[in-house]
């Protein structure tokens, strides 16, 4: 199999690596930088539990190779906080109790952050919708539905 | 784990001919939305992996009155959502991709992937159907073959051994045509279609539709164009073209729904969106 030598960044921090082909991004994460807060569950696109941001966007990091994350610059849930304090969606998640076992929570959080510095004022449809790709098997959807628009009001205010 | 295998990531076209061609059971991939799960449950092995996304001209949208639009294999349906002019112009593309997996994986997932995975629900084949796409080939002879002659089986393509899929191309379709996708699915997000329906409207006389998830390819259904371009009262022929669609579709029974259940979806979306399209209460 073949090996490649990467560099990417990881909330902000350089790393060059060798990796073999198949690794995941996700793999990579966790087992080589340590970075567990990203969860692995169904290894297959379903459960948006393993989502981090590639560039900014939020990807699925089970069907990402970290071969080809070469170059480019991603975000974990880690790398939310700055100095200590959370972010206003984290915040509104601990207010809302939109934590149970707390397995979804950082798939949740990233989605939910990318979304809202698109969106920053969506409706509830459009909160579901952004959504879509992360279960909760604990099913406590509607405290994290009202977590996310909080946060988008408080976000806004914020802005203004 | 994901089988292992040897990564290839080429910048032109040529170099990535040239890898397919010369490297022993190699395939190619874009998002890997589809391949790797493939991979993972072992139903396929590539020895080698040849990455399109590092293409720059996979990439890109164009779009001019005359030629149409293009889309570079490699495009994501995110991007496509973002394109104004999908939107404007190519509606029943656009809607098929705003239902497609979930806004996540359209991040990832592209619409020469969706085509070449060739799923019977496939959600943009619909919308490529009815839109007359042609797809364009790369090879060690380049070449087009139309959308109606891309799919041929369950999970079979048009495509030859050392061929992949360079662009989608689309006419542009006439001014004040419309078109819409309705998808059919268990959840609202990230499910593939119990039936999805696309359709196309240039007037009460050029109506094309076509539909996923329904047949052992996506299927577009030529007996409705033949009702449509007939005379008659549109109430009629509305009538009639649900009919053609629930007797032209051989559906399977899966965990998503029963044929007679998908036989009867299609038959009631079809009609939905031909009332819409149309504007007959
Ligand atoms: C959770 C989940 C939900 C999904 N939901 C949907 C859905 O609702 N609707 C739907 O239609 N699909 C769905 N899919 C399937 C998949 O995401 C799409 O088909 C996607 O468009 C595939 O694109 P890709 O770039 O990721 O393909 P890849 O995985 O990269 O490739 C798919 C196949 O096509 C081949 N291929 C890729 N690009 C080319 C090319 N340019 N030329 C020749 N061959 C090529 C590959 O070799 C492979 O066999 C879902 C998948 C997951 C994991
Ligand atoms: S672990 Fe990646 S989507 Fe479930
Ligand atoms: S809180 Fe348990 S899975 Fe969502």
């Amino acid at each position: 199999m073949s090996k490649h030598r990467i560099s990417l960044k990881v909330n902000g921090r350089l790393h060059e690596l060798e990796v073999e082909a198949n690794k995941t991004l996700l793999r990579l994460l966790r087992e080589d930088l340590g970075l567990t807060g990203t969860k692995c569950a169904c290894e297959r696109g379903d459960c948006g539990l393993c989502t981090v941001w590639l560039d900014g966007k939020p990807v699925k990091s089970c069907l990402v190779l970290a071969v080809e994350a070469d170059g480019h610059e991603i975000t974990t849930i880690e790398g939310l906080a700055r100095d200590g304090k959370l972010t206003p969606v984290q915040q509104k998640f601990v207010e809302h109790g939109a934590v149970q076992c707390g397995f979804c929570t950082p798939g949740m959080i990233m989605v939910a952050e990318a979304f809202l510095r698109e969106n920053p004022n969506p409706t509830e449809e459009e909160v579901k919708e952004a959504l879509g790709g992360v279960l909760c098997r604990c099913t406590g959807y509607r405290q994290i539905i009202d977590a996310v628009l909080d946060a988008a009001k408080e976000m806004r205010k914020a802005s203004t | 784990m994901i089988p292992k295998f040897d990564y290839h990531a080429p910048t032109t076209i040529d170099e990535a001919v040239e890898l397919l061609n010369t490297l022993e059971d190699a395939r190619v991939f874009a998002g890997g939305t589809d391949l790797f799960v493939l991979m993972r449950d072992r139903l396929v092995r590539p020895k080698n992996l040849i990455d399109l996304k590092q293409i720059s001209e996979l990439q890109q949208i164009s779009f001019d009155e005359r030629n149409g639009l293009r889309i570079g294999a490699a495009v994501t349906f995110a991007e496509i959502l973002r394109s104004e002019v999908v939107k404007d112009r190519f509606r029943v593309l656009w809607d098929a991709a705003s239902v497609l997996a979930d806004p996540v994986l359209r991040n990832r997932a592209t619409i020469g992937g969706n085509i070449c995975n060739a799923s019977p629900a496939a959600d943009s084949a619909p919308a490529l159907l009815v839109l007359d796409a042609v797809v364009e080939v790369a090879g060690e002879r380049p070449r087009e073959i139309p959308i109606g002659e891309f799919f041929t089986g369950v999970k079979r393509t048009a495509l030859k051994p050392g061929e992949f899929v360079r662009a989608v191309r689309i006419p542009t379709p006439p001014p004040g045509s419309k078109g819409r996708y309705y998808k059919w699915g268990r959840t609202r997000g990230e499910d593939l279609a119990i039936v999805g329906v696309a359709i196309q409207v240039n007037g009460e006389k050029d109506v094309r539709v076509a539909l996923s998830s329904v047949y052992k390819t996506p299927i577009r259904i030529g007996a409705v164009e033949k009702i449509f371009k007939e005379g008659g009262p549109v109430e009629e022929k509305i009538k009639r073209a649900v009919e053609a669609v629930r007797s032209n579709i051989s559906p399977i029974t899966d965990v998503r729904g029963s044929k007679e259940y998908r036989v009867h979806m299609a038959g009631v979306l079809t009609e939905r969106g031909l009332r819409e399209l149309l504007e007959v209460k």
